[in-house]
């Protein structure tokens, strides 16, 4: 059986703490229904979610989304954001997780990418390393989102051309967003194939994109 | 002694042993130095607060006992709505009573625990969402009875959720969201049947999901004057926002160069009669050869110029925006057999499938790239300038006879066969060839009845498409030479 993968790295920062990674919380619980709605995701997609503050965990591992339960996730009273050692375990588990193409056996499909942050990498210098990295990945599409105010764009657009922000880090805003992201899966889910830019739906409008 | 006796008796020594003890708290009061006045008040004090701390330690006692269970961390995994659903776990029982699990009942599931502990929870999901279980349960007499909630989420089941949108028929390059089409030829002048093709094509559910096109193509000819068979498949790709129309373009195409070719050419005929008669002859090859060359690959050609004029002529559209894959073969029986010539390029399956002698012969090599849905199009320029292109894509075959010449799109092909070994493997092609004659009678679909001249199988065929197979929702199209 193919697998979409579907990676969502989450900046569990200091600064998430309290309200905004509630947020995020009540965001994937509504992108992880909205999912199950759609019959194509539900047989194929599988998500996976990365958390970067000073650790780097894998809270999800590759999880097929009819088997999926949300984990707890945890923030830290303050510290470092690690954007780039987030990066690197990404690949790490690319690399064991996603299955590509043999003789006899079908690999997944390209696998997506949504990071959101809502500051700047700590380690700018591993971050600046692991971009090749990651794209040799192969991701159908990588999805950056700089979340509030104080969250910074520049980086982000070394690792994609996909860049939006949020103005606000609160429910409303994030659960749009996630919403935005399943809709997404769901377009990459379809039209997987001849070309390599998937043609995204349009962001809501608290989202904005990052030229 | 009567039975009155023996009470008075019994009572006035349980009053004596009263009095005892009473007077034996009243010497320790007063040893205590608490004066007789306060001894009431004194007595309550006492009686009140032990029961206060008898009452905490119970408490907390239950409050260790919940958390016991709490670390137990049970969790339900997701089942699917009607589905059947069982988890097994295990309660101390010893520790806790009266469980009862509340809100099962209304969810369609049964529980259940034995004297040991041992829990089930079974059945079959009422409906999809997400709910909560409450897990009820007594801990220590007299404490209020405890309460864990357990999340527990029920997914739909996939097949409840497509539905079919049609396309909307004011789209550029609108084709119907199905064809099918057979072609009957009639029995020769000695009464001997002939081979008929069939075919259908039916618009995959994640495109009728969302009202979208059918993106796969085919196109039949077969040549009354000439007896040549002539048919082909493409598969526009599903990322392409006009690729229904590049396939429909390079089927038609590819069909009118070869009818156009074969309806009178004695030159390439008799090269097939001479290389017949003279195989190991390197120059009746080569002339063969170059002949299906102007054919079969001028044909390829032709369609991939084809698609690219059409490109053209669409002022906001590129060449990819038309992607498509093609297979086509050209067939024709002599008194010494079938001769068969193909071209092929991108993904699906064309094979020459033989039950007498147990054969399956794919007529070229399906692309196929690292990752699922990665593969190589007629409309990629590069695949012409491969100087390998005629060794890789172009087949051609002399055999006795066959069952069934099978063209088909990965729709197909992916969940039927699934990796390009069991492409190659006979017996996946026997099974898949019986899958068409039974159909799916698990899911209510019936089979195709490959019999001569049977004019129905179009539409059994077109049936037979709507077979259900976990994440494969393509287009299929499929076309049976038979």
């Amino acid at each position: 059986m193919r697998r979409l993968p579907v990676y969502l790295l989450i900046d569990t920062s200091g600064s998430m703490r309290g309200e905004p990674i509630e947020s995020v919380k009540v965001g994937l619980e509504a992108m992880i229904s909205s999912l199950r709605q759609d019959p194509f995701a539900l047989e194929s997609v599988s998500i996976s979610i990365i958390t970067f503050d000073r650790d780097v965990k894998q809270i999800l591992p590759l999880t097929p989304l009819d088997e999926l339960q949300l984990p707890e996730i945890s923030t830290p009273e303050s510290g470092p954001t690690h954007t780039g050692l987030a990066l690197k375990l990404l690949c790490e588990k690319i690399d064991q997780e996603v299955s590509l193409s043999t003789p006899d056996k079908k690999g997944d499909w390209m696998p997506l990418l949504f990071l959101m942050t809502d500051g700047k990498p700590s380690d700018s210098q591993l971050y600046k390393e692991m971009i090749p990295e990651v794209k040799k990945r192969h991701f159908a599409s990588i999805i950056a989102c700089a979340a509030g105010p104080s969250a910074k764009t520049e980086p982000l657009k070394e690792l994609t051309s996909e860049v939006y922000s949020l103005d606000t880090v609160d429910s409303t805003a994030f659960k749009k967003f996630f919403k935005w992201v399943s809709d997404s899966i769901g377009v990459g889910n379809r039209s997987i194939g001849a070309t390599d830019d998937l043609v995204l739906p349009p962001p809501p409008a608290e989202v904005n994109v990052i030229i | 002694m009567d039975r009155k006796q023996r009470m008075a008796m019994r009572k006035s020594a349980m009053a004596g042993r009263l009095n005892d003890a009473a007077r034996a708290i009243d010497a320790a009061m007063e040893k205590a130095g608490i004066s007789p006045s306060q001894k009431g008040e004194f007595l309550d004090w006492t009686i009140a607060s032990l029961w206060s701390n008898f009452r905490e330690e119970r408490m907390n006692q239950r409050i260790m006992i919940e958390n016991e269970i709490r670390q137990l961390g049970l969790r339900f995994p997701n089942g699917t709505v009607k589905k059947e659903y069982a988890v097994f776990f295990e309660l101390p029982t010893d520790k806790i009573s009266d469980i009862k699990l509340s809100g099962a009942e209304e969810l369609g599931l049964n529980f259940s625990i034995d004297e040991d502990g041992k829990c089930s929870l079974t059945g079959k999901p009422a409906s999809a969402g997400d709910f909560t279980l409450r897990l009820r349960y007594n801990t220590i007499e007299g404490e209020p009875s405890s309460e864990l909630s357990i999340p527990v989420a029920f997914n739909p089941n996939p097949r409840d959720l497509w539905k079919n949108i049609p396309t909307d028929e004011n789209i550029p390059y609108y084709k119907p969201d199905s064809d099918s089409a057979y072609i009957k030829v009639e029995v020769d002048e000695a009464g001997e049947p002939k081979k008929d093709i069939v075919a259908a094509s039916r618009r995959g559910r994640s495109h009728a999901q969302e009202g979208k096109a059918r993106d796969d193509h085919f196109s039949l000819y077969h040549c009354d004057k000439s007896d040549w068979y002539i048919m082909a498949v493409a598969d526009g790709a599903g990322s392409a926002k006009y690729s229904r129309k590049g396939s429909e373009v390079a089927c038609k195409t590819v069909i009118d160069h070869c009818k156009e070719l074969l309806l009178d050419n004695p030159a390439f005929e008799s090269s097939i009669r001479e290389y017949e008669s003279d195989r190991d002859n390197n120059e009746k090859r080569t002339t063969l050869t170059r002949n299906i060359i102007d054919i079969i690959y001028k044909g390829a050609m032709k369609a991939h110029e084809a698609v690219k004029k059409v490109a053209e002529a669409n002022e906001e559209a590129k060449l990819k925006d038309f992607a498509t894959t093609l297979m086509f073969a050209v067939c024709k029986k002599y008194e010494f057999g079938w001769f068969i010539a193909s071209f092929w390029v991108g993904d699906g399956a064309m094979c020459l499938f033989d039950a007498e002698n147990k054969t399956a012969k794919l007529l070229g090599t399906p692309d196929e790239g690292e990752f699922s849905g990665q593969t190589r199009f007629l409309t990629m320029p590069e695949i012409f300038r491969d100087p390998e292109v005629v060794a890789k894509r172009l087949r051609m075959a002399i055999v006795p006879d066959f069952t069934a010449l099978f063209l088909m799109s990965d729709g197909i092909s992916d969940p039927m066969f699934e990796t390009d070994v069991n492409l190659r493997d006979y017996s996946k092609w026997e099974e898949f060839y019986n899958r068409l004659k039974t159909g799916f009678p698990e899911d209510e679909i019936g089979g195709v009845d490959l019999s001569d001249d049977n004019e129905e199988a179009k539409d059994q065929l077109l049936k037979w498409l709507d077979f259900w197979s976990p994440g494969n929702h393509d287009d299929r199209t499929i076309v049976i030479l038979y």
